[in-house]
């Protein structure tokens, strides 16, 4: 190889990994909800397009750092996503019929979403203006965009700070069982309603930050949700449901091979490997890269 | 710092189907209760009204818990608990995917047990010294007799008063049986428990049982007030030895 493709090379793999911590911190919320609850919340790419509406008015209307106007608005979102969970509790999870009418509800909320932001601002792209959008750090013949490298600084905070949460708080533990046995839960003294709605909300939260971490990375509109459909719960699943260190594994895993791919051979082949690659962990490891089973 | 449970005229059943008629029986201070009976007589159904899984159509349950009464009947399971009542299920409904330390910490859930969870888990692995080597194994992945200990240390996280344990011997082989009882025994003198057993395991049972009752078909059929007069008694031989 010479030394243009090594060049290449290393430039492909150092934004994969930046573009998988990314990655990571938008499949966060649904390593939660999906690997932690059960909850097929397929309209969690529309919160994240919502959370980086919401940075997007904070950084151009009050000319606020969009990253931490979506950090001062976690609390909101962790609200929506409890009033989120209060709903699909009382329409579904308590008559037993969660499974597939949930997934229609799911999906109803995708397109109410997205309908309600093209309505309000249009389907034109819009992008927010920082201060690390533009210059690079320079390492030999490595870059490293700022606009890259502070959503991934972000995100693995983000999720250090979830894993923190459920390692090492009562609430967090309890998150980690609710899903395995409700009855033994409340035997705990813990109510298994009370606990998934603690944590819908902070999955719902998350889409906060990783929607303003991805307003800083690409021009958003609306429909985009859609196109995180399919990677996010890819991901997930890859990771092993509910494990956040997979999580982040399979994000940059994934972030790397994409990468890698579009460098190399354009980027129209990269969904197709990326998938190819999650279907070999899965033949290889059906439990995820670190599930537990 | 002990407790007591109290249970009068107490019926339930599932829909139209009637399976507990008038019971009533007493758990005193400290003592150890044997609940006595095969399969499909209503200790479990017994055990799910104490615990409000299952809400019983007329009677009283009530527990006195360092010196406060509480009616039972009516709160929720999570607010039993929350009392100081801590219950062994049949089929142990560990986490199987949590490790056993994490099993034991979600046991000290309830706030009155947090600030004890140290000492607990101090004195769980100094019972169960098989939990400390295994502290990081998945719950699941433990056999039958590891996870029973593992169940009852977990109900002993909760700090509780009193003690219910379903059927503690349920699939174990006969030499864990007793080892389980002998450790139920441990638990409860190194611990101060009052503790209530279901169990059709007779001879095991009354090993440890301070008193019992024998429930057949939903009724009380007879309450022993030592294991001598369990052990003597000739509805026993013909319910459990035909003889």
């Amino acid at each position: 190889m010479d030394l243009l493709s090594l060049d290449l090379l290393g430039n492909a793999l150092v934004s994969g990994l930046l573009l998988g911590a990314f990655y990571a911190a938008v499949t966060i919320g649904v390593s939660i909800s999906f690997g932690m609850l059960d909850i097929v919340n397929i309209a969690h790419p529309a919160f994240i397009i919502l959370g980086s509406y919401t940075a997007y008015i904070a950084n151009t209307a009050l000319g606020v750092d969009p990253i931490l106007a979506s950090i001062v608005l976690l609390p909101a979102f962790y609200l929506l996503g409890m009033a989120i969970y209060t709903i699909y509790d009382l329409a579904f999870e308590r008559r037993g019929d969660a499974s597939i009418r949930g997934l229609a509800f799911f999906f109803g909320l995708l397109f109410i979403t997205e309908v309600a932001l093209v309505l309000v601002f249009g389907v034109d792209y819009r992008l927010v203006e920082a201060p690390y959008i533009g210059p690079s750090l320079t390492l030999g013949p490595v870059d490293l965009p700022l606009r890259l490298l502070v959503p991934a600084l972000v995100s693995l905070g983000l999720i250090g700070g979830l894993q923190l949460f459920m390692r090492h708080s009562f609430t967090g533990r309890a998150i980690q069982a609710v899903a395995q046995d409700p009855l033994a839960l409340r035997l705990m003294a813990a109510n298994p309603t009370r606990i998934k709605r603690i944590a819908f909300g902070l999955s719902i939260a998350t889409a906060s930050v990783a929607g303003a971490v991805l307003i800083v990375i690409q021009p958003v509109e609306p429909s985009i949700a859609r196109d995180y459909i399919g990677r996010v719960f890819a991901i997930c699943v890859m990771g092993g449901l509910g494990s956040f260190g997979g999580t982040i594994a399979a994000a940059m895993a994934l972030g790397v091979v994409e990468s890698l791919t579009s460098t190399f051979s354009g980027p129209s082949w990269s969904p197709a490997v990326a998938f190819g690659f999650l279907l070999l962990t899965l033949a290889l490891r059906p439990a995820g890269l670190f599930g537990r089973s | 710092m002990a407790a007591s449970l109290e249970i009068s005229g107490l019926e339930a059943g599932y829909g139209a189907v009637r399976v507990l008629h008038r019971i009533s029986l007493r758990v005193g201070e400290g003592e150890t209760v044997a609940l006595l009976g095969t399969n499909g007589n209503g200790k479990s159904t017994l055990m799910k009204c104490i615990m409000g899984m299952l809400r019983p159509t007329a009677g009283t349950i009530t527990a006195e818990i360092d010196g406060t009464r509480h009616a039972l009947a009516g709160l929720s399971t999570e607010a039993i608990v929350d009392l100081g009542i801590a219950f062994v299920p049949e089929g142990r409904r560990l986490f199987p995917r949590l490790t056993v330390t994490e099993n034991l910490l979600m046991g000290a859930f309830r706030p009155a047990a947090r600030a004890e969870m140290r000492r607990n888990l101090a004195f769980c692995f100094e019972v169960f010294p098989r939990l400390a080597e295994r502290r990081r194994q998945l719950a699941g992945s433990m056999s039958g007799g590891e996870q029973q200990m593992l169940a009852l240390a977990r109900a002993l996280m909760s700090a509780p008063r009193l003690l219910l344990i379903d059927e503690p011997s349920v699939g174990l082989a006969p030499l864990l049986v007793s080892r389980t009882i002998d450790k139920i025994q441990e638990m409860k003198t190194g611990y101060g428990l009052s503790v209530l057993m279901a169990e059709q395991n007779f001879t095991q049972a009354i090993r440890i049982a301070d008193r019992g009752y024998v429930i057949v078909h939903g009724e009380i059929a007879f309450a022993g007030d030592s294991a001598a007069a369990l052990n003597d008694n000739a509805l026993i031989r013909s319910f459990y030895l035909g003889a």
